[in-house]
């Protein structure tokens, strides 16, 4: 117990819990919130959702919903490179 | 009608699949002593082969098929469902993928059970795994029985009793690393069935999009109205239930979660879900084109598609009968064989899921305390697979009309109210309690279970009555909502010396869940 309370007060340890919150909840709630955004507002929408997409023949509604699916996986791996990356780096500072 | 009691190509790719998975599983058997091994296949998959199985774990027959049928009929509303299921793997990956990685070994119970009372939690998690597990299990082997008696002719009992037995084969013998290796063989077809489907259905548009939109809009009864969303639900509530079903849902679903437990470490975990995530946006933003597709090259095909637009056979057949008349019986083969195989992976998944919550957390965690060798553990997860395979095939004999949207249903709103809010307060939230976990999950499941009796689809669609009394589809809104709401109200009024335990011990749990052992 005593070792993790130790661990818990180290700045190296607080430095790598607040980066990786940060990621955590930034893009959770981003996602989260834009697909929520989407969905509702799709009920109040639906002409617009239905009207064609910048001169194609591709709904709006669509459209945004690919642009959604798109943004997921760029940030997805996004989150995978920084993440581990800011594990490793970590992992090194412990090194003595 | 559609017999494809003859298809060549599909029997042939079927059997060739089933050797393979046999050996596959014969392989495996090889290398599956330990529990350690039996569970997660000793904690060795790469993150690549995971995040196949994974996506494999997701992508079952009823997205592939039902997705495409939902397309079919609801134009844009399929949208609704494709966006939520990729988000809520990203989801998935940011909240859960590290922490669970990092303090469970073999079920999501390790986790909920870390520093509350174990016991009770690890009884909690038991059921909330099998009351998952079973629906969900009985659900796609009643749609493979249905499905595979319209592909290939074989008779409903026949099908169920073929797709138990090679189920109950895999996870028995092979564990999983069969389970995992069988996963990423299908999930490797069913990627490649889904490309070759969408390429040769974008070839008869030029690969163009918009002539395949202009198309759909043409001919659909319903015409420009299909892209308009809100067919299908019209009203907040409904829409927020559904978004929740899908990202706290799939969140809690035991048979994805154990799968965090396969790979060595925090950083393979991250990047498991990563390729998931990729895999699964992919796939299921292909098949919502295919669908659309559908609408353009099927309709006026009397053979498939009535003039209002009502499909022979159900929509879960939109894409085989795209297949057909894209590809002719070679390539209707193909998809059906694939459809097959799907199946198939998905239940070895969930089966295994099933027999570690009976075996490791319920008989060897609460029953004999741990007291028990690991080889006898492996003995009796093995039995314990039997058993539910078992059953398995045998309610699904019993229930061949059941309806499998129910069951599905049910199957998604429990992971989604007492799984997941478990879970993510047990790694979030200091001051939960065991005395508030238990509270919480015991609130979520009956709310669940009351609310969707009430509601259309039990109510309404099997006890035929005219209105229903709830009345969304989807509970979750309420349910999940109840479960935190207990769960949190219920910790915080704790003052038993085991609250006091329970919450001293998250400082130990947050830095081991952070940083690993």
């Amino acid at each position: 117990m005593g070792d993790e309370a130790q661990r818990l007060q180290d700045p190296g340890f607080r430095r790598l819990l607040a980066r990786r919150s940060r990621w955590r909840w930034t893009l959770s709630g981003l996602l989260i919130g834009a697909y929520l955004v989407y969905a509702v507002a799709g009920i109040y929408y639906a002409d617009a959702y239905a009207a064609p997409f910048l001169g194609s023949a591709v709904p709006w509604g669509m459209a945004i919903g690919y642009l959604i699916i798109a943004l997921t996986i760029a940030l997805s791996l996004v989150y995978v490179r920084v993440v581990n990356r800011i594990e490793s780096s970590e992992r090194e500072d412990e090194r003595p | 009608m559609i017999g494809a009691g003859t298809n060549l190509t599909a029997i042939i790719v079927f059997i060739a699949f089933v050797s393979v998975s046999l050996a596959i599983t014969w392989w495996a058997a090889k290398r599956t002593h330990s529990a350690g091994e039996f569970y997660t296949a000793g904690g060795k998959i790469t993150g690549f082969q995971n995040g196949l199985a994974l996506a494999g774990d997701f992508m079952s027959a009823a997205t592939f098929l039902g997705l495409t049928g939902l397309a079919f009929i609801g134009g844009s509303d399929a949208m609704l469902f494709t966006v939520a299921i990729t988000v809520s793997w990203a989801f998935i990956l940011f909240a859960f993928a590290d922490r669970m990685r990092n303090l469970g070994r073999f079920t999501f119970a390790d986790v909920v059970a870390y520093r509350l009372q174990p016991e009770r939690l690890r009884m909690l998690a038991a059921v909330g795994t099998l009351t998952v597990a079973i629906p969900y299990l009985i659900a796609q082997m009643v749609g493979a029985g249905s499905l595979i008696e319209t592909l290939f002719g074989i008779p409903y009992l026949g099908a169920v009793v073929i797709v138990g037995t090679l189920m109950t084969t895999y996870v028995v013998f092979g564990g999983m690393l069969a389970t995992t290796w069988v996963q990423v063989t299908k999930a490797i077809l069913l990627l490649g069935g889904g490309t070759a489907l969408l390429l040769m259905a974008l070839a008869q548009f030029g690969f163009n999009v918009d002539v395949l939109f202009e198309r759909a809009a043409e001919v659909h009864p319903r015409g420009e109205r299909i892209f308009r969303p809100g067919g299908l639900y019209n009203d907040p509530i409904s829409v927020l239930s559904l978004a929740l079903a899908f990202i706290c849902g799939t969140a809690g679903l035991p048979h994805v979660l154990m799968r965090f437990f396969t790979v060595p470490d925090a950083v393979q975990a991250r990047r498991s879900i990563g390729y998931a995530v990729v895999f699964i946006g992919y796939f299921q933003g292909a098949i919502v084109i295919v669908g659309f597709a559908a609408i353009g090259l099927l309709s006026g095909e009397t053979e498939y598609v009535d003039e209002s637009g009502r499909i022979a056979g159900g929509a879960n057949m939109v894409a085989v009968y795209l297949s057909r008349l894209l590809g002719g019986e070679v390539f209707f083969g193909l998809i059906a064989a694939v459809a097959f195989a799907t199946i198939l992976a998905v239940v070895a998944g969930i089966l295994l899921s099933a027999s570690a919550a009976v075996a490791h957390d319920f008989y060897t965690r609460v029953v004999r305390r741990g007291d028990i060798s690991d080889q006898a553990e492996v003995r009796v997860s093995r039995w314990a697979t039997v058993a539910i395979g078992a059953t398995a095939i045998g309610l699904s004999a019993l229930f061949q009309d059941v309806n499998v949207a129910v069951l599905s249903t049910i199957a998604l709103a429990v992971a989604a109210s007492v799984n997941f809010p478990a879970i993510f307060l047990a790694l979030f939230w200091k001051g939960l309690t065991t005395r508030g976990a238990v509270a919480g999950g015991v609130t979520g499941l009956i709310v669940v279970v009351v609310l969707i009796v009430l509601g259309p689809t039990v109510w309404v669609d099997v006890f035929g009555n005219a209105t229903a009394i709830f009345p969304y589809a989807y509970p979750t809104l309420f349910s999940v909502a109840a479960a935190f709401f207990v769960t949190v109200g219920v910790s915080m009024l704790d003052r038993s010396a085991q609250a006091g335990a329970d919450r001293s011990a998250y400082p130990a749990q947050l830095v081991r869940s952070e940083i690993g052992q």
